[in-house]
């Protein structure tokens, strides 16, 4: 009959809280978020405004080869981007400008050198593009593919191709983001022009170079002016194409094969392998990165969780008090039932919100990588794979859920408004804050030190625990931790319980943290 | 006699404040008890130890025959003076769910939630959200909560606060109907009026003790005559009339208390004189005048008027 009314309570809660917007939008507000979390930063990237830049070359030769490389990296970056149109099939290309579909079609069967060769070839014709305007047959000596009426068409447009048009192709070239402003020719002095042009902001400048003279020999002159310190992305990229044609250029002069060159500035590799259960060297898969990550992802969801569902139980157990039923309830049943009940209501509640969420989780896994753009080998739901993963999960939740449950409903019942309870939670949010500080910390020394004093403080023992499952902690660990655990959240437990007993009927001022520890040690009845 | 509730030696401390002290007190079945008292006396401390939401510090409590307990619950029906519905629930399912805590089973606590509402006039609100109700249809629907599940015994914390005067009118007669049925009902009031009509025992606590207890009738005899005086004029010199201990003047009404075998024709004869008398009512004293006496002071009398 006794644990009867407690059902129904809970039943009572559980049902009443389905019927809430508030659920409803929680339940949704996860898979926005995993969305948004995915799309967004490409979008903002590609939201960012175009760069205007000038720059004032004292060399005469080094412009126009950055200008060169930067063409062959776009040309090189839209043929990829076609190609995996073309992948797609006919309806991705119907919306490709006429110029991209029939380049589109070519590209299918080629291997990535052989785009590069044809990004070499194309941007070559480009550099005369003059010449290949007028005489419609490149020379006969080129190597290559040979260019027709496609190509000069792609050219072309390549030529004419706005930074607006280029962003809503999605392609991802560079001509998106930036945009050369030509000096007017017979300027007296460029440098005085550009540096009016940044200061009056008039021509929306946003930074100007200067390539010094003598490049081959030293940095002298060479300077990038803006009032942006934090954007560095446009003095990167004219930084990484400069130094590659400069580079070059100090190769040839010393008499380098660049062959040669290649191999004497070729950086030392270390082949990552692993030991599988059998002790034998093997890959290192996407796989294995991604388990070693898994239990971050779940320490994550469930710090989200385990707040989310405590501060629910919190601001319920506030408005009831202030909704003034509570007596009605309590001439009926006992604090303790009304409690437990409750919190079993606020749990079925949370359960229900996160088993959603892990279904969005789920189906997001599969879906993740292509809106995130990863390589096609990464498979997320690797993540899920281990079934100790998801079963601690389960077990972690509900302990630390009832842990941090008992604390709320503790604090909640002695409150009177948010507000109040806001100064009481302060050491509680303290404490939910640390496991999440020490995530990767611990993710990176499962077994150390601090991992391991963690794991023992109970508040913490869960998302510690977790945080550690890649370790994994020895099994004696595991069982000591469990019953530390176990221990508090009979103790939280009860003391909530003599808490709530009192408190739930208190109106007025808020009681002293000292006043709320003699509610825990008083004789039953007071 | 047989009794509904009886306390012996109660005694409740909260800290150092003694809110209830060595109280006993019986009360016969199917009767209507007044708990009286001013603010801050004991009134609902007492209630909330019979329904066992609090438990004594010293002292029994019985209910209904048996010892008060977790089990005595169900068979109290009780209506806090705060007091609250969930706002998101429907009105029928508020009161089963009520009926159901109280250890009904879940096909009859709906269908009697049904049958409450409709004998009561608020049938068609049973599937609206209770946050529709108005503030009067709400009460009713909390005091249809109390009744669901037929308590013997009804236990009423300041029921008539805030009701407009004809759902008074319609508290009264659901009380005396309880009564009718054989069902005890104690409730507690600030209003003389209402004690007056219906109780037909009065109990007044004061600082955490009994002051006065029981039947109506003997409680207002055992107070000084008084008279009921409607008058224009100056009402300053009433109390200086023959015969008169005490005025309690409202300007355009006055009570006036007479010192014992005094002839109230004396007076009447008197006040002629003074002031212009549109009614002399001479009658037994109001139980208003019975509650300033006992608690003293003015401090109750404000109380009372505030109340």
């Amino acid at each position: 009959m006794v644990e009867n009314k407690t059902w129904l309570v809970a039943l009572r809660e559980y049902t009443e809280n389905l019927r809430t917007k508030t659920f409803w939008l929680g339940i949704l507000s996860f898979p926005v978020i995993l969305i948004i979390a995915a799309v967004v930063p490409s979008m903002l990237a590609k939201a960012k405004d175009v760069r205007r830049y000038a720059v004032i070359d004292r060399t005469e030769w080094l412009l126009p080869a950055i200008e060169e490389r930067a063409q062959y990296d776009d040309v090189l970056q839209l043929l990829k981007f076609l190609q995996k149109q073309a992948a797609k099939g006919e309806s991705a290309l119907a919306k490709m400008p006429a110029a991209l579909r029939g380049v589109a079609a070519g590209l299918e069967q080629k291997s990535s050198k052989q785009l590069e060769t044809q990004a070499r070839f194309w941007t070559g014709l480009g550099k005369s593009f003059a010449n290949l305007q007028a005489t419609p047959k490149p020379d006969e000596g080129s190597q290559g593919p040979e260019v027709g009426e496609q190509a000069r068409e792609f050219l072309n447009w390549f030529a004419s191709l706005s930074p607006g048009e280029a962003r809503s192709l999605q392609a991802g070239v560079k001509r998106e983001r930036y945009e050369r402003i030509e000096i007017p020719a017979g300027t007296a002095d460029p440098e005085a022009w550009a540096r009016a042009q940044l200061d009056s902001g008039k021509s929306g400048l946003f930074a100007y170079f200067v390539l010094g003279a003598t490049p081959l020999d030293s940095n002298e002159g060479f300077k990038y002016v803006s009032n942006n310190r934090t954007d560095k992305e446009l003095k990167d990229w004219i930084g990484r194409l400069s130094s590659e044609e400069i580079e070059a250029r100090r190769f040839a002069k010393e008499k380098i094969d660049p062959d040669v060159a290649r191999r004497i500035q070729a950086p030392v590799y270390f082949d990552e392998k692993q030991l599988d259960s059998s002790g034998q060297e093997k890959e290192v898969s996407s796989k294995d990165v991604i388990r070693q990550w898994a239990p971050l992802v779940f320490v994550y969801l469930l710090w989200v969780s385990i707040f989310t569902i405590a501060q629910l139980l919190l601001t319920n157990t506030i408005e009831e008090k202030s909704n003034r039923i509570i007596e009605v309830l309590l001439s009926s049943i006992s604090p303790l039932e009304l409690m437990t009940g409750k919190i079993l209501g606020i749990a079925a509640t949370g359960l229900t919100t996160i088993v959603c969420w892990v279904g969005f989780f789920l189906i997001g896994l599969k879906f993740m990588p292509k809106l995130m753009d990863l390589p096609a080998d990464v498979d997320l739901t690797v993540l899920i794979s281990d079934p100790s993963f998801l079963l601690s999960f389960v077990v972690y939740f509900l302990l630390g859920f009832l842990l941090y449950a008992s604390m709320m409903v503790g604090i909640g019942s002695a409150c009177n408004s948010i507000k109040e309870a806001q100064n009481l939670m302060s050491p509680i949010m303290i404490a939910l804050m640390l496991p999440l500080l020490a995530m990767m910390p611990v993710g990176q020394d499962p077994n150390g030190t601090l991992a391991r004093i963690l794991s023992f403080i109970p508040p913490f023992t869960p998302f510690v625990m977790m945080n550690r499952a890649a370790g994994p902690p020895e099994m004696w660990e595991y069982v000591v931790t469990t019953i530390l655990l176990i221990v508090s959240v009979l103790l939280a437990f009860f003391a909530a319980a003599k808490i709530f007993r009192v408190g739930i009927l208190m109106t007025g001022k808020p009681p002293k943290m000292g006043e709320i520890f003699r509610w825990v040690f008083a004789k039953e009845g007071k | 006699m047989e009794y509904a509730l009886t306390l012996e030696h109660v005694s409740k401390r909260f800290g150092a404040h003694r809110a209830v002290d060595d109280l006993s007190l019986s009360i016969p079945s199917g009767s209507i008890y007044g708990f009286l008292g001013p603010n801050g006396a004991g009134k609902t401390t007492t209630i909330r130890m019979v329904t066992n939401i609090i438990q004594p510090d010293e002292g029994t409590i019985t209910v209904l025959g048996q010892k008060s307990s977790e089990l005595t619950k169900d068979l109290l029906g009780y209506l806090p003076e705060e007091k609250g519905l969930y706002k998101k629930m429907k009105c029928a399912e508020i009161l089963a769910y009520f009926g159901r805590l109280k250890g009904m089973g879940a096909r009859e606590a709906k269908t009697k939630a049904r049958d409450l509402l409709e004998r009561y006039g608020l049938g068609e609100w049973a599937d609206k959200r209770t946050e529709a109700l108005s503030k009067g249809m709400g009460q009713k629907v909390q005091l249809l909560g109390t009744l669901i599940h037929d308590p013997r015994l009804l236990i009423l914390d300041e029921p008539f606060s805030g009701l407009d005067p004809v759902n008074v009118e319609l508290l009264r007669d659901l009380i005396l109907e309880q009564r009718r049925a054989g069902r005890t009902v104690i409730f507690s009031t600030h209003g003389m009026e209402q004690a007056e009509q219906i109780c037909d025992f009065i109990f007044l606590i004061n600082n955490g003790k009994k002051v006065i207890d029981g039947p109506l009738s003997q409680v207002r005899k055992s107070a000084e005559q008084a008279v009921m005086l409607d008058y224009d004029g100056d009402g300053s010199l009433l109390a200086s009339l023959p015969g008169v201990v005490r005025v309690n003047n409202a300007g355009k009404s006055a009570e006036l208390f007479l010192a014992p075998g005094s002839d109230p024709q004396l007076l009447l004869r008197a006040l002629v004189g003074v002031v212009q008398v549109r009614r002399f009512d001479q009658r037994e004293p109001s139980l208003h005048e019975v509650f300033v006496r006992a608690v003293g002071g003015r401090q109750a009398a404000k109380d009372l008027s505030h109340g």
